[in-house]
């Protein structure tokens, strides 16, 4: 009996890494049923600051690998920028959001024609000015995606935080 | 008493082995979800172009009727006859910037043999509001013109999108013979050959 035990053991500590390996590889998690999308919110989830004064606050986000997002600035007009909105409300404002500057992208096929994107994480420097109490800022960032052949319709993304002024 | 201690921690790692199987399987779900939306092409000839198959081809083309940008009615059905590539574009897709100018040269080479292209644009259109949708049509007819598209220009693109498999990535082409039968798909920017193909297969001169 005793023994039996030790060997079940075993035999669930080796079963252990087997089942906890991924066979696909990294990706992050979504709830099940929800549709992935190309830009992900990353934090802060939640931010304390001063009342009633201009607080610097950095935003991240990650563009999904394989995929990139036009800048703020794209190099022509009919690009659509990412861009990040705040809903009206006297509670708190957005007083400022710098984007970071974008890289330079080109299709393989045409490497002349330099876009201006970003991949990977990226970083909106803001500025949050909030009356005094706890708030829920449902702030939105709207961008537009492409792979390295194709083109997704421009999509918006909801970026909660909890806002807490004291 | 030692036991049923070793009993209860293996089946504790037994529990947690489960949760943590369950949770792969949730990311690995959620990885085929994501690339699904993202549209991931794969090479699956000796070309090494890249398509991915619509199980629309070999199928009659969906009817529809569209407005171009002069706000005159389109059909498909004005085509009877004619192969026609459809090709579902946007002004602010970069891959389509690149296609369009091959689309241009190889209309007006196989226009005389009984070709067209229909640009279906995907842009969006504020429909509640008279003023802006004047503005975004007017838009997509200025995009259009930079790219010098001299072929029909037909707006509202997003009506006709889920009879032809739901299209939510650019460039998008079917390509349709002259019995209205859909021989080929195109998803992304290929090549102007890979195009000049599907054309001559939608003319029946594939070789």
């Amino acid at each position: 009996m005793y023994l039996s035990g030790i060997k079940l053991f075993a035999f669930a500590f080796a079963l252990l890494p087997l089942q906890a390996q991924n066979p696909i590889g990294g990706f992050e998690s979504h709830p099940a049923g929800a549709k992935a999308t190309a830009v992900t919110y990353l934090f802060p989830e939640q931010i304390t600051i001063p009342a009633d004064k201009p607080s610097p606050v950095d935003l991240h986000f990650k563009v999904a690998q394989g995929l990139h997002v036009n800048s703020h600035t794209p190099r022509t007009e009919d690009l659509i920028p990412t861009t990040l909105s705040f809903p009206d409300s006297a509670a708190v404002r957005l007083a400022k959001a710098d984007f970071p500057p974008g890289a330079d992208y080109a299709f393989a096929i045409s490497p002349s024609e330099k876009l201006s994107v970003y991949t990977g994480e990226f970083i909106v420097h803001a500025e949050f000015i909030a009356a005094k109490g706890e708030h829920l800022v449902e702030a939105k960032l709207r961008y537009q995606a492409c792979t390295s052949d194709t083109c997704m319709p421009p999509h918006t993304i909801p970026v909660a935080i909890d806002v807490i002024a004291k | 008493m030692v036991v049923i201690a070793v009993v209860v921690f293996v089946l504790g790692l037994l529990t947690l082995a489960g949760w943590a199987n369950w949770q792969n399987r949730t990311q690995a779900a959620a990885r085929l979800q994501a690339q699904q939306a993202q549209a991931v092409l794969v090479a699956d000839d000796n070309s090494g172009s890249l398509h991915m198959s619509s199980p629309l081809v070999g199928k009659p083309a969906p009817a529809f009727t569209l407005t171009n940008v002069k706000g005159e009615k389109v059909s498909l059905a004005d085509y009877k006859g004619k192969a026609v590539q459809i090709n579902f574009w946007a002004t602010w897709c970069a891959p389509c910037k690149i296609e369009t100018p091959w689309l241009v040269e190889l209309e007006k080479q196989y226009a005389p043999k009984g070709f067209e292209i229909l640009a279906v644009s995907v842009d969006d259109l504020d429909k509640d509001d008279k003023t802006q949708l004047a503005k975004d049509i007017a838009g997509i007819a200025k995009g259009a013109q930079n790219l010098h598209i001299d072929y029909p220009v037909l707006i509202d693109g997003d009506s006709i999108g889920k009879p032809y498999g739901d299209v939510d990535v650019f460039p998008t082409s079917f390509f349709i013979n002259r019995k209205g039968t859909i021989v080929a798909a195109s998803f992304g920017l290929t090549s102007k050959d890979d195009l000049e193909a599907n054309i001559r297969k939608a003319l029946g001169e594939e070789k």
